[in-house]
């Protein structure tokens, strides 16, 4: 009986984890739907994002510094969504325009880049030391989890979990009814043809960059609270693509459950098979199932399949 | 026209279909390809022709039907073996690779002749570089028949498109085809750069004997070159013969009715 | 002027496809490889060899490794660390095993070995493309890290995790470990560098290497027209991985001495070599050098500018740097993606015409 609870706790705890990983997931699932861009970045922007509510919230922030008064959470929050809504426009702005018709793979090796300029200049804004994040998510155990099942399960995940299901519910609708998700579709099947007929690139992907970094700032949000704000934080943009094999890179719903299988993959692998080969599977393990994945399905559990054409 | 055995059949397609999904490409498509002749296959926009050479090459798989090349009778082919047995083509879209010259391009069409391992490779002097000498003087051969010295060393994405369908049938003569499969190879040229292609393809076919598969939306240039001519509508075959007999077909008339050509 | 071709006919097709057929390019790489060979060793002294000219040939062998598989045949690779720890911990295994060993017998089964694991790890390639088989890359860079740290047998058991160089000899001559000398040292890394650079020129512009181009620009025509895509690319991830085995052991053995797989080979060291190849020029044998040159001296440069001109802690000189290598690796892909040997290119065009403006 107890086994069987312990495995419980670790598959919860790995869906737990998976929802964490879906949620980085699902700015990149935007970005690439909209733009064919693989954005590296996305870990760093949810750093970035954590970083500057971090920086509304406390007193050793600059906008203390500047102002004298820091702002409640209530404001907070909105405040760094508005920084990340800029911060997509300086990026298009700055690079994305110029680099509309070169390859896949330059457009990558661009977001790299932006990620370490974001991450050299979070580094030298905000400092690089681990910050805690504490914006009134109930901290600790749930009682009535503890209670009713005898289960360990952390509030802040429960949060999590449901918050991830907000959006995702929030995303699909706005990609399948909205105008602009019609346009957002369109680009990305093809810049050219959306320009030519008269869909605006570059406030499609000003719009694309802004919902992303929102998603990457509630991602930054339930990250920075369960561990400190930190740069680990941006590796997190390595797990996500194993989660996006397995999903698919243009599928919303894709990112979680390739997030929750991954979590869950992670953890069971970690706990059963880890004390065998000396433990930190966890390193590897995830990209290793999407590789074996890829050799089976290359585009994913809910990706489109790719025609080719000659 | 060619005074060759017209008689022996270099390629048969016995029942082709082949469908993507709910779309169906071909349905039920026979035809035959006889040594050094010119056949065309012609018809409106989305009748299956691209997919039929396709087919041919290997690049498509067929759900039904069989494919005998050189008295070899297959269910599919690949795309290996098709290269292997002397099947070369050129592409609707202009298929040549953007980052070499006109020159390297031309050279990758004698890959299949060229077999020196990574050793010698590396070496150079040697084995290799005489293998690249002999290969380079056939390639200048074709460089030379096809007129195109001046743009040797250009990277081809910087050529005007004429010029790259061109370096696009010199890599596929490189590879000293014995069926030249041609997907609209004078698209968007202007009546200079037709007739020129129109020479190059004909000498080919009277010089070499290659035998030719032609696709083209440009009735006059079908009707002057072809020996025999297939139609394809909505990926079945409505017409089949000289060109004369399928100018006069009704069912061929009226899959045109409606649609314009040059 | 002087760098009319102005009768320089070619009369063969040897003369034509030569590496250098300009003959100014010809005496200038003539120049500089002399110059490498007699002029430096006299001068070159630990601060230098170590700071600058090693960490330049090392990752300029790395780079080449790279760009030829992501350069020439167009398969994106984030495993370049993972490869280089290989090399590394072969040829430290080889000589722990073997002492007597000839140590560029060493070198080049590090470099076979690590071809070997290249090719397995390169098998997905066959299957899957583009971002996708940077997922497959990245599978082998975080497992074989993982690997080298958790399994004793390959650092010997030491209790630190680390493994250290012994000295080893080549023809009497010490090479490795801290009593080497730094013209010994280097002029043993430079001899492997240019006979590797000049295999990899030989290969890349002959047969095998056209076929690495065009699996790049378009795969499907490639195999359309008879080269068969499985051979190419495992090919390519044999050669890139041999070279960059290569890099990695003398990494190790050369370079730095003593390394831990989680510092020394990491995610961010595969990073590092592909922002060598970007800023460098993809696809360019040359452009492995000039990226490599960058992303030496660059830090160097910016750490004298910032620490010691400008007072800045050196925590925060670390900050800038990481700032500006991304900036720079933005600016290059916007205004040249093909890097600076493109760049050089097309100075070389302008001086040409020097001293007319066109």
């Amino acid at each position: 009986m107890a086994f069987d609870l312990f495995l419980l706790e670790v598959v919860i705890s790995g869906l737990m984890t998976g929802v964490m990983y879906a949620l980085v997931a699902l700015g990149f699932v935007l970005i690439f739907k909209a733009s064919g861009i693989f954005n590296f970045a996305q870990g760093v922007l949810a750093l970035f994002a954590a970083l500057a509510l971090y920086d509304f919230l406390s007193e050793d922030g600059w906008f203390f510094g500047l102002f004298g008064f820091t702002l409640p959470v209530w404001l907070a929050i909105p405040a760094t969504a508005a920084i990340m809504i800029l911060l997509a426009w300086i990026i298009e702005r700055s690079v994305l325009r110029f680099l509309v018709k070169q390859d896949q793979i330059i457009l990558f090796m661009a977001t790299i880049g932006l990620a370490f300029v974001l991450e050299g200049l979070g580094d030298l804004l905000f400092g690089s030391d681990v910050k805690p994040l504490n914006i009134g998510i109930p901290q600790g155990a749930s009682d009535w989890a503890l209670d009713t099942f005898n289960l360990y399960i952390e509030k802040l995940e429960i949060v999590a979990a449901a918050t991830a299901a907000i959006l995702v519910i929030i995303l699909a609708i706005f990609f399948q009814k909205t105008r602009i998700g019609r346009a957002l579709r369109a680009v990305a099947d093809d810049h050219q043809a959306a320009l030519s007929v008269g869909v605006s690139l570059d406030k499609i992907w000003v719009i694309v960059w802004s919902v992303s970094g929102i998603v990457a700032l509630v991602a930054g949000i339930m990250w920075g609270s369960k561990s400190g704000v930190q740069f680990s934080l941006s590796l997190i943009a390595l797990k996500a693509l194993p989660v996006l094999i397995l999903g698919g890179f243009t599928s919303v719903p894709g990112a979680i459950v390739g997030g929750l299988i991954i979590g869950v993959g992670e953890k069971v692998a970690e706990v059963y098979l880890g004390p065998f080969v000396g433990g930190a599977l966890e390193n590897w393990f995830a990209y290793m199932l999407a590789l074996a994945f890829l050799l089976f399905r290359p585009q994913g559990l809910f990706g489109e399949r790719i025609i080719e054409r000659v | 026209m060619n005074d060759r055995t017209q008689d022996q059949i270099l390629l048969e397609v016995d029942a082709i279909s082949l469908s993507f999904g709910g779309v169906h490409a071909l349905t039920d498509v026979s035809f035959d390809i006889r040594k050094g002749e010119v056949r065309s296959i012609i018809g409106p926009n989305g009748a299956g022709k691209s997919s039929m050479l396709n087919v041919i090459n290997g690049f498509y798989h067929p759900q039904q039907g069989t494919i005998t090349y050189q008295g070899q009778k297959r269910r599919q082919m690949k795309p290996h073996e098709a290269a292997r047995g002397g099947i070369a083509r050129t592409f609707q879209n202009i298929a040549l690779f953007r980052g070499m010259s006109t020159l390297d391009n031309i050279m990758t069409g004698r890959n299949t002749q060229m077999n020196k391992g990574l050793f010698w490779q590396a070496l150079h002097i040697g084995p290799a570089r005489r293998e690249e000498i002999e290969n380079r003087e056939f390639v200048e051969h074709v460089i030379d028949f096809l007129e195109i010295q001046a743009i040797r060393k250009t990277p081809v994405g910087k050529l005007p498109y004429g010029l790259q369908k061109r370096v696009e049938l010199g890599r596929a003569l490189a590879a000293e085809p014995t069926l030249l499969l041609l997907d609209e190879p004078m698209a968007g040229m202007n009546l200079e750069e037709k007739e020129d292609m129109s020479r190059f393809i004909l000498e080919t076919n009277e010089e070499f004997g290659t035998t030719i598969a032609l696709i083209e939306h440009d009735m006059g240039v079908v009707m002057d070159i072809s020996d025999r001519v297939v139609v394809l509508d909505y990926g079945r075959k409505i017409a089949d013969g000289t060109p004369e007999q399928v100018r006069a077909d009704q069912s061929v008339i009226d899959a045109y009715l409606g649609i314009s050509h040059d | 002027m002087f760098y009319r071709e102005n009768g320089q006919f070619k009369s063969s097709y040897k003369a034509d496809q030569a590496i250098f057929p300009i003959a100014q390019d010809r005496w200038f790489v003539i120049a500089v490889v002399l110059a490498a060979f007699l002029a430096v060793p006299p001068f070159i002294d630990q601060y230098w060899a170590n700071a600058v000219i090693l960490p330049f040939l090392v990752y300029a062998l790395a780079g080449l490794g790279l760009n030829i598989l992501t350069g020439y045949c167009g398969q994106v690779s984030l495993g370049t660390g993972g490869f280089m720890a290989v090399g590394a911990y072969a040829s430290f295994k080889l000589v722990s095993l073997f002492p007597e060993l000839n140590f560029l017998i060493v070198l080049l089964l590090s470099g076979f070995i690590t071809a070997g694991v290249g090719m397995i790890f390169g098998l997905p390639s066959l299957r899957i493309k583009g971002f996708y088989l940077a997922v497959a890359t990245l599978a082998a860079q975080f497992f074989l890290v993982w690997m080298f740290n958790k399994v004793g047998w390959f650092y010997d058991y030491s209790p630190t995790g680390m493994i250290t160089v012994r000295p080893v000899e080549f023809f009497g001559v010490l090479v490795t470990g801290p009593e080497a000398g730094s013209a010994a040292k280097y002029l043993f890394t430079l001899s492997i560098v240019i006979v590797m650079a000049l295999a990899a020129k030989n290969i890349v512009r002959g047969r095998i290497g056209r076929a690495w181009m065009a699996i790049r620009d378009m795969d499907i025509a490639a195999e359309l027209i008879g080269i068969k895509p499985l051979m190419a690319k495992l090919t390519a991830f044999a050669v890139s991985s041999f070279y960059i085995g290569v890099a990695g052991a003398l990494y190790f053995s050369i370079y730095l001495g003593a390394v831990e797989p989680v510092e020394a080979f990491d995610i961010n060291r595969s990073f590092y070599v592909l922002f060598i190849i970007i800023i460098g020029g993809l696809g360019s044998v040359l452009g492995s050098f000039l990226g490599a040159a960058f992303i030496v001296l660059v830090p160097i440069l910016l750490k004298n500018v910032m620490v010691g001109g400008m007072g800045m802690a050196s925590g925060t000189a670390g900050h800038v740097e990481i700032l500006l290598m991304g900036v720079l690796i933005i600016f290059f892909l916007i205004v040249e993606p093909h890097g600076l040997a493109r760049l050089w290119q097309i100075a070389k065009e302008k001086l040409r015409l020097w001293p007319f403006p066109h």
